[in-house]
């Protein structure tokens, strides 16, 4: 249809249903994402342009931050405990920065991968209040721009692995494959808690603090074989603490990086089921809530 | 195919849960049982469909779940049951900033805007221009939209949306924040997407831009399809309904219906509109510029089942309406007064009663006619009978088969100068208008503070035709004469005479006229009061506007003539050039004759409107005779024999097709002067002569 006053031609008329059901179908989700391709990537694309915006340095702040994070945790871990952080390593030869960093890096997309996509929604409501179209791609777009932030993080990585002495191989072609698993689960986990965040906005202090206790759950500042060390004195506990998948996730990353090999398949197995099972967990929810989300806003 | 289906939807909202809410006492409980808590139901069991073209208006009360409505059309959010199908592309102008980011600027929220309605960016280039344009935003483009006003916000929201081409355009109340200039420019948008055939669904509480914009109406109440239909019918529907909010009041009695809104009134009787589309309203001019009681703050002072007082206070002028509004026995009682704080200029008033166009025969005192038709080249208003500040009572009736009761109108007013007024209005509102104006006189501009009574109108809407035929009948009776087959009618300053039923007077009658000061003070121009009538005569005095003098007439008729009797009354020393007392007969009438000599008319000349004197003898006389075939002779006789008359033919001009018979007084030379008190200014008769 041509219209003379506007000179744009609209796409051919297709009827939108709007029941209850009808919307809630977990089998529309691939179809609905693949309509709304398109401004996935204008979100993408905004949330980029927001996240740095009215700072003096702007994209700078993409590697200042976990820069600076590693400046001051080596400094901490190599200075100021400089005797009993020699005890805590044992016998690693490994560079404590590329160690830390190559903990840091994962664990930074993680986090606010996952605090910015919990807020996604209540963040972007205005867009949600104006028309119909899948609510996934809100919190999609917003942790697919964190992808941002590791891609400068893992180059950083890789430059300070270099210049501390490090190697690399063909191996580390196996490092977007663990982090593959990594952005499953951190997709699965938003995709859950953001709509439950949209009820009840405890979610976001909840998944805050989390984050902070995750932050030493999770072996960066150390790494997984001295938790496995003290295996002996407190099973329990470290078969509790090998539940975190991000702290398997850590031990495999290092693995590639360091050895330039495939991970043992035993770090893998439970971080790839927990994220499969994240992911279905919140497809399925966020369907159920995602249309009425405005009603919540 | 319909564009929008709207099927049985209902949407309910679950209450949000705080802390009180959970753990307060059995909230917590519920939840681990499940329960939902108590449901708001936002619309219950909608249904309706919008064909492809249509734009359709949704109105309703605060909270009567139209935003919702639009929202479910919208799929912002889903229907709790039934459902909605759309066909096409939507786009929506729901709450305020929706669709922005704050920290974006201008120019990239117009693109993330548009792309939510689903256009490109390479489309969103082109369109780019325009949009701003018509945005009106200029260099506030670059900037970030958290700089901008709400305004600026709806004018930019609704150029992208507008500029969209979207198939279905939805616009909730938003609109209303931005400017006048900017409100008329969407409305003038929405049209031209109307024209362009696309459907529209537009939530307003501006009821006459939905009336303007909207082919059908929805009207929704507590989220229920109350009424829909033609704007006209579900708007009136709905302002009756609504009569219980502040500025609005519902009377009823018997089969009258009355709702008073904001400064207008409205009637009805059994559903139907008496009133036309402005219904009934009043408007004061200050310094030249008219201020409709419509603009003012309005508040009901007093509410009853047929009965509502309310005060209008006028923006910026020191002046207050208060409108007492009474139904009683089919009348509708309305008292118009103005309480002035403080001495206001005030040059005009008017009380405006908008008829329907199906009403199209006037009376008015003892005058009747037809309302003319409203042309499409009518562009002003036009006065249908001549006004008379003595007219107290006007009737309008319907045309045949239009559903509307023959109405009786009486004005009660203190005011001299209050002038009941039949008009025409203009093409584009094409109604009648029954007018009560008020000129402040000459050399008096303002009114005192206090207050003051405009006028109390009495409108009678049920007495039917015969009765209202019959009261002026009878009022005419009242100025009629009879004898024989001699009738004698005075109206205004005219007296009318009839011959067997067959009009001998012409164009205006019997009258009499003073040249004072090189002015003509005609008689029908006399401010005249009630006629006074005995068994054979009539009584009336007439009072003129401009100078200070009265006349008395008496009327009494006699076997084969009519009497007349004069008298002037100086009230001040009055100086006249010349006065006379003239009849104007048909053209039928051929021959005059005098004591002096006799003669005939002349044929009338087209374009000479002059009068033609057709005597030659100046001398004074005391008759005049006028002869014609087909017409009994009429003689103007006078008795006065102390006060010389010339009695002179005259013809008068090619338009008022008359023959004059005039007994005139002059002064030779020094005028007249009347001292204060009372003179007899013409004495005699006007004889027909059986045939």
């Amino acid at each position: 249809m041509n219209c003379p006053g506007a000179g744009v031609t609209i796409r051919r008329m297709n009827a939108v249903v709007y029941t209850d059901r009808d919307q809630r179908r977990v089998s529309r989700v691939v179809r609905d994402l693949i309509r709304s391709r398109e401004l996935f990537v204008d979100l993408v694309w905004k949330e980029l342009r927001i996240r740095y915006r009215y700072a003096v340095m702007g994209f700078l702040w993409a590697i200042l931050e976990p820069v600076a994070m590693m400046v001051i945790l080596t400094f901490v871990f190599t200075m100021v405990f400089a005797d009993k952080a020699a005890a805590f390593r044992g016998g690693d030869t490994r560079p404590f920065a590329v160690v830390l960093l190559c903990g840091l890096v994962p664990w930074q997309f993680f986090a606010t991968g996952l605090s910015k996509g919990v807020q996604s929604l209540v963040d972007n409501q205005n867009l949600i209040k104006k028309v119909h179209f899948a609510r996934e791609i809100v919190p999609l777009a917003s942790v697919s721009t964190c992808l941002v932030n590791f891609t400068i993080g893992f180059m950083l990585l890789v430059l300070v692995h270099v210049v501390l002495g490090g190697s690399i191989g063909v191996g580390l072609v196996w490092f977007p494959v663990v982090f593959a698993i990594e952005f499953v689960m951190v997709i699965g986990l938003v995709l859950l808690l953001s709509c439950l965040n949209v009820r009840y906005r405890d979610v976001g202090y909840i998944v805050g603090v989390a984050i902070v206790f995750g932050f030493y759950a999770t072996p960066i500042f150390y790494t997984l074989d001295l938790v496995r060390h003290l295996g002996e004195a407190h099973p329990v506990l470290v078969r509790l603490y090998m539940l975190n998948p991000m702290a398997l996730l850590i031990g495999a990353f290092r693995q590639v990086l360091f050895e330039n090999r495939f991970p043992d398949v035993s770090l893998l197995i439970w971080p790839g089921v927990a994220a499969a099972a994240c992911l279905a967990i919140g497809v399925v929810s966020f369907r159920r809530s995602g249309p009425l989300l405005s009603d919540y806003l | 195919m319909s564009i929008i289906e709207v099927d049985r939807v209902t949407k309910r909202f679950r209450p949000r849960r705080s802390m009180r809410a959970m753990f307060g006492r059995g909230g917590l409980t519920e939840i681990l049982r499940g329960g939902e808590g108590a449901h708001q139901t936002a619309l219950d069991d909608v249904t309706f469909t919008v064909e492809p073209g249509d734009s359709l208006g949704i109105i309703g009360r605060n909270g009567s779940g139209k935003s919702t409505l639009l929202k479910v059309l919208a799929g912002v959010t889903l229907p709790s049951s039934g459902h909605v199908t759309v066909h096409g592309r939507v786009a929506s102008l729901l709450e305020l900033g929706a669709g922005f980011h704050p920290m974006l600027t201008g120019r990239e929220n117009v693109y993330l805007n548009a792309g939510l309605l689903g256009v490109r960016h390479a489309q969103v280039e082109e369109l780019f221009d325009r949009i701003v344009e018509f945005s009106g935003i200029g260099d506030f483009i670059e900037q970030p939209v958290d700089t901008y006003s709400s305004g600026m916000y709806v004018r930019i929201g609704f150029a992208v949306a507008a500029h969209c081409n979207p198939d279905i355009f939805l616009v909730d109340e938003v609109l209303s924040v931005g400017d006048e200039e900017f409100q008329g420019k969407c409305r003038q948008k929405i049209r031209e997407l109307r024209e362009q055939g696309k459907t529209i669904v537009f939530v307003s509480h501006d009821l006459s831009t939905v009336s303007a914009l909207c082919d059908r109406v929805v009207l929704l109440e507590k989220g229920r399809m109350i009424s829909r239909g033609s704007p006209k019918k579900t708007i009136d529907f709905y302002l009756r309904r609504i009569g219980r909010e502040n500025g609005i009041h519902t009377m009823q009695e018997g089969r009258l219906e009355s709702v008073f809104s904001h400064g207008r009134l409205s009637m009805y009787r059994d559903t139907d509109e008496v009133s036309g589309f402005s219904g009934f309203q009043a408007q004061v001019n200050c310094l030249g510029r008219w201020h409709n009681a419509s603009e003012a703050q309005w508040e009901i002072l007093e509410r009853a089942e047929n009965r509502c007082v309310a005060r209008g206070t006028m923006m910026r002028l020191p002046l207050q309406y208060i409108w007492d509004m009474r139904l009683e026995n089919g009348h509708l009682v309305w008292r118009v007064s103005l309480e002035c704080e403080r001495e206001t200029a005030v040059e005009a008033t008017e009380i405006n009663l908008f008829l329907p166009e199906g009403y199209d025969r006037w009376h008015y005192g003892a005058l009747a006619g037809r309302f003319p038709e409203i042309l499409s080249s009518d562009i002003t208003w036009m006065t249908v009978a001549p006004p008379s500040l003595e007219c107290r009572e006007v009737a309008a009736l319907p045309r045949a088969g239009a559903a509307l009761p023959p109405i009786l109108a009486t004005m009660a007013t203190d005011n001299p100068q209050a002038t009941l007024v039949w008009q025409n209005t203009d093409h584009v509102a094409g109604c009648r208008v029954l007018q009560v104006y008020a000129k402040a006189p000459e050399g008096q501009k303002t009114i005192a503070a206090g207050r003051h009574d405009l006028a109390t109108l009495d409108v009678d809407f049920e007495s039917g035709l015969d009765h209202i035929e019959a009261r002026l009948k009878e009022a005419e009776r009242r100025r009629t004469l009879r004898r024989g087959g001699l009738e004698a009618r005075f109206h205004e300053g005219h007296i009318e005479i009839r011959h067997d039923g067959r009009l001998l007077t012409a164009a205006i009658h019997g009258y009499t006229s003073m040249l004072i000061g090189n002015l003509w003070a005609d008689s029908p121009n006399l401010r005249w009061g009630a006629v006074e009538q005995t068994a054979s005569s009539l009584r009336v005095s007439g009072e003129s506007r401009r100078f200070p003098f009265r006349q008395d007439w008496e009327i009494a008729i006699e076997e084969g003539r009519v009497r007349l009797d004069i008298w002037l009354e100086a009230l001040e020393a009055l100086e006249v050039q010349e006065y006379h007392t003239s009849v104007l007969v048909v053209s039928d009438y051929i021959e005059w004759e005098t004591e002096h000599e006799r003669g005939e008319f002349p044929e009338f000349t087209a374009g000479v409107e002059d009068w033609v004197h057709a005597n030659r003898n100046y001398a004074p006389g005391a008759w005049i005779v006028a002869r014609g075939a087909s017409v009994p002779a009429l003689t103007l006789r006078s008795a006065l024999d102390d006060v010389p008359f010339r009695m002179t033919a005259i013809n008068a001009g090619h338009h008022q097709q008359a023959r004059v018979l005039q007994a005139l007084r002059t002064s030779e030379g020094s005028p007249l002067r009347f001292e204060p008190g009372r003179y007899h200014y013409f004495s005699g008769a006007v004889e027909v002569a059986d045939a």
